[in-house]
């Protein structure tokens, strides 16, 4: 009698919890960039994001109220740093973040999240991972975002505007030759690390109408040879910094650099990184932002136009 | 005892026609791909001007700063592992490589953005380091006790090595990327100026070790008989220390941490040739700077226009050959 009533009981116990469950399966169907489903109660209130671009991502569909953390490095916008900082995105503090009481956690597609992730669900908290490392994980990332918060009208939207203001921004009024560029990414100087084609800033180069001499290379980012870029003559080097003149120098400063004739003739382009650095809603300002100063570089005094047609041809 | 140089007569010449090798390899291969026919006129002030800027303001001063720093590290290799009487002593035992960690992260840190900022960092945190070690050094008397010395080294060489983690811990993960890549080591980061500034700080230095050379054989003998025999040993142990550290604090300024050249090199040199140190470090200094510029030359080519690191590179390739030639000596020695 006893063992019977012992197995009513366990029997009573699976149904409730079947049931339960069956209540938070609302939005089972949601999957993450990593194919796990995402359970939420209810449409996500208290997100955290750990990484600045789905941070800038949250704001820009509007959600940014729901914001109850962000990592140290969410610098845009700039109502951004009145979130609470719970550290790093890349090997996260769980303590810091759980203090925040989320009900969802945008966590950074990185191996080196696995850990944290496994720790996270082990608390019972909800995680979101998100891949958001070029300007074409965009609309997958608003629109999984949206869902979670339960506004997948305003991804939509989102989409729709960032969509049209790209294409005009790629159509804007410059003279299509002016635009004809072989760029080459500056990251660092020593060893030289440039960006390949898997880059967001490689896909701004492409919007702009220009080229980035790396882009045959796969990988995000890669350590070239400086004879290697030397070779392959690019018309600008294209730095990203906020700090435009000391970068400048700097470049033209790197012993052996000026053996780049885009060195020597001051075809250095200095972009500022809270627009060029994280795959954003802002990419047609972007792209605006680099076909002015490519075409202002050609029409410029130090940087005249030269053998268009050589450059043509190699290319 | 006899002189030790006459033994080493019949090496020198392979090692010279070796050394000029690695700087014909150099000088044709890299991620530009230039046919051997281009980098010689490029080299006689003719050709076209982009492969003329490649070999004499890339490549060549890339050459020269290869056999100054490979000789560097494998001479204080060379020393130290005398000074210490530890086969396992490199250029970077006694902590010169977590102080000079700790100045070019910590330059980072506060945005040095000047190309020879973190150089001039790494050399502060490298000269930062071995004031410690000697002043720890030191508490034990004048003499520079091996044992203590060592351990000195590796205290040190921990705590700058914390200190480093620490500071990048708080980092943003573009200033831990520019850490880590200079970390590696290269020999693209400095130019001509860099390898002017090298050879003229590291001339006097490796004087002294040469003036040194027959102290150091002496002290193989252990510190005892070398007193009998006529040694200073104290001053020439504190010449010794002195000297390799300062200029591995240089070589680690120009060229980042590569490691194994100083480990190894040494080593199979002694292993094809015995001791002697007035033969050993020339021959040191030869092959050390060969090694080190073909190993840059595979670095800029095998995945060009991709590079390696050069120490991947130097380990890559030098440590099966040195198991080898160890395995064989090892046999030798059994028969």
């Amino acid at each position: 009698m006893a063992r019977q009533r012992a197995l009513i009981s366990i029997l009573a116990g699976v149904v409730i919890a079947t049931g339960c469950r069956a209540d938070r399966q609302v939005t089972a169907s949601i999957l993450d960039d990593w194919g796990r489903p995402v359970v939420l109660a209810a449409p996500a209130r208290r997100i955290v994001s750990l990484a600045p671009a789905t941070t800038e991502l949250v704001f820009a569909l509007g959600l940014g109220g729901r914001l109850v953390g962000r990592t140290t490095w969410c610098a845009y916008p700039a109502e951004a740093r009145a979130v609470a900082d719970v550290g790093n995105g890349i090997g996260p503090n769980v303590e810091a973040v759980a203090a925040q009481r989320p009900d969802l956690v945008l966590l950074y597609a990185s191996e080196a999240n696995r850990a944290a992730l496994e720790r996270f669900e082990a608390l019972g908290m909800s995680v979101a991972v998100i891949r958001l490392d070029l300007a074409a994980d965009l609309r997958r990332a608003a629109r999984l975002i949206g869902r979670l918060a339960g506004d997948s009208a305003a991804a939509e939207v989102l989409i729709a505007s960032f969509d049209s203001a790209l294409s005009a921004a790629s159509q804007a009024a410059v003279p299509a030759h002016r635009l004809t560029a072989r760029i080459y990414v500056d990251i660092e100087g020593n060893p030289p690390l440039t960006l390949g084609s898997g880059s967001y800033v490689t896909e701004i180069i492409r919007a702009a109408g220009a080229e980035n001499v790396f882009a045959d290379l796969p990988q995000p980012s890669a350590v070239v040879s400086l004879e290697a870029i030397v070779a392959r003559e690019p018309d600008f080097v294209l730095a990203i910094s906020s700090d435009t003149l000391r970068r400048r120098a700097s470049i033209a400063g790197r012993p052996g650099w000026r053996s780049l004739r885009a060195v020597r003739e001051g075809r250095i382009v200095v972009v500022p990184g809270d627009l060029y650095g994280q795959p954003s809603p802002r990419m047609p300002l972007a792209v605006r932002d680099l076909r002015e100063r490519i075409a202002a570089l050609w029409t410029g005094g130090s940087g005249a136009p030269r053998r268009r047609g050589a450059a043509a041809q190699r290319g | 005892m006899g002189s030790p140089v006459p033994q080493w007569r019949g090496v020198m010449v392979p090692l010279l026609l070796f050394w000029l090798l690695s700087v014909a390899i150099g000088l044709t291969v890299g991620g530009a791909g230039l046919a051997p026919f281009d980098v010689a006129r490029a080299l006689t002030g003719e050709g076209e001007p982009t492969a003329r800027a490649i070999v004499l303001e890339l490549r060549l001063p890339r050459i020269a700063l290869g056999l100054l720093v490979g000789g560097i590290l494998a001479v204080t290799g060379a020393a130290l592992q005398a000074l210490v009487r530890n086969p396992l002593a490199d250029p970077y035992l006694l902590g010169l490589s977590g102080g000079a960690s700790l100045g070019a992260v910590l330059a980072i840190q506060m945005g040095v953005a000047s190309p020879w900022g973190m150089p001039a960092a790494a050399f502060a945190g490298a000269l930062g380091a071995i004031a410690v070690v000697y002043r720890l050094a030191r508490v034990a008397g004048s003499a520079l006790d091996s044992r203590i010395l060592l351990l000195a080294g590796v205290v040190v060489g921990a705590f700058a090595g914390a200190l480093t983690s620490g500071v990048l811990a708080v980092s943003e993960s573009a200033a831990v990327r520019s850490a880590m890549l200079w970390l590696l080591g290269g020999l693209g980061g400095v130019g001509w100026t860099g390898v002017l500034a090298l050879a003229a700080w590291s001339a006097p230095a490796l004087f002294v070790l040469a003036l040194e050379a027959r102290n150091l054989d002496l002290l193989s003998l252990g510190e005892e008989p070398a007193q009998h025999l006529g040694a200073d040993v104290a001053r020439t142990k504190r010449r010794v220390y002195v000297a390799a550290s300062l200029l591995t604090a240089a070589a680690v300024a120009a060229a980042g941490i590569i490691g194994f050249v100083g480990l190894a090199v040494p080593h199979l040199l002694r292993l094809l040739r015995g001791h002697g140190h007035r033969g050993l470090l020339p021959a040191a200094f030869a092959l050390g700077g060969a090694f080190l510029v073909l190993a840059d030359a595979l670095a800029r080519s095998l995945f060009a226009p991709l590079e390696l690191p050069v120490g991947v590179v130097t380990a890559v390739v030098g440590v099966p050959v040195f198991a080898v030639l160890l395995r064989r000596s090892v046999i030798g020695v059994k028969r």
